[in-house]
């Protein structure tokens, strides 16, 4: 497991603080600097209904996301840390 | 006898996952096929009776599961047991396990697959136009793609779900990346199987390989 990706997991174990939300932000971006880069465009999708984060978010704007959405910060934490 | 396969198709997740079964499993079944437009409620009342199996992916939450533009196909409390009854469902769609999957056995379904929570994948939107042939989307959908033809080959409920495990827990072996990686891990901890684990349907052919192209897919519109 890399460096990066484990700082993205630390970050996301946090409660959606502000600082907590910018903190995994930047591990993300981190992360997806030197990730994901088999593919030109990809993209986070799911299939739910009315829960506050988008159904898809190219991973450039995934970093944006986190910094400003508690919801979609608790979607990558049970995602991620399975919390 | 019909296949009721609800395809919904107008954004990206939609495309994905309907893109796969559109090229994997609707050429060995039987119309009414409803995709896009006709993933809607009307259709799925008049294709469903009729029907051994009904197969659908589109958004969804605790008690819903929708088609094209979200429009409601079943929801906890509001359809009639006579469309369900004594039929194998499969919804690839979110957290449908949680009331909608058991509400359907509790209303004459003999079998129900689901996901507890979000169903999530990594799929690259420059290939929307041809979704089947998406790498990224693979490596979640077609462990969904394998269960389901299981379970057209005429094995068990049990059987096709774990198909679809086994394919996340291998995927999640090769796969380098991490975010990949845990979304097949979480797909694979919120599949669920409830009612009879040795509801069968009936046989469909196999399908040879290669396949014919897939009908046409338009761009999607709107936001993503």
């Amino acid at each position: 497991m890399s460096n990066d990706w484990e700082k993205v997991k630390e970050a996301l174990r946090k409660q959606a603080t502000p600082e907590a939300m910018q903190e995994a932000a930047q591990a993300f971006e981190q992360y997806r600097q030197v990730s994901l880069t088999k593919s030109s465009r990809p993209t986070l999708v799911n299939l739910g209904k009315g829960t506050g984060y988008p159904n898809a978010i190219p991973m450039d704007q995934i970093p944006d996301e986190l910094a400003k959405n508690p919801h979609f910060f608790n979607f990558m934490k049970k995602i991620v840390t399975k919390e | 006898m019909p296949t009721a396969i609800v395809m919904s198709d107008f954004d990206l997740p939609t495309r994905s996952a309907s893109g796969f079964l559109l090229r994997y499993i609707a050429p060995r079944v039987e119309p009414v096929q409803l995709f896009s437009i006709l993933a809607r409620r009307l259709p799925f009342q008049l294709s469903a009776p009729q029907s051994d199996i009904i197969i659908g992916t589109g958004h969804g939450n605790h008690t819903s599961f929708t088609g094209q533009n979200e429009s409601v196909i079943l929801e906890v409390g509001k359809y009639n047991p006579r469309e369900v009854r004594g039929k194998v469902i499969k919804l690839l769609s979110c957290q449908t396990g949680v009331e909608l999957g058991p509400d359907l056995i509790k209303n004459g379904a003999v079998a129900f697959m689901g996901y507890k929570d979000d169903y999530v994948w990594v799929m690259d939107a420059d290939v929307a136009l041809t979704p089947w042939a998406d790498k990224l989307a693979s490596t979640s959908l077609l462990p969904v793609i394998d269960g389901l033809n299981t379970l057209l080959d005429g094995k068990t409920s049990q059987e096709a779900f774990e198909i679809e495990i086994q394919g996340y827990e291998s995927n999640a072996a090769v796969e380098e990346e991490e975010l990949i990686k845990s979304c097949l891990k979480f797909n694979h901890d919120n599949a669920v199987l409830l009612g009879d684990t040795t509801a069968r349907v009936r046989q469909r052919p196999k399908i040879q390989i290669p396949l014919p192209p897939p009908p046409l897919i338009i761009p999607v519109s709107g936001p993503i």
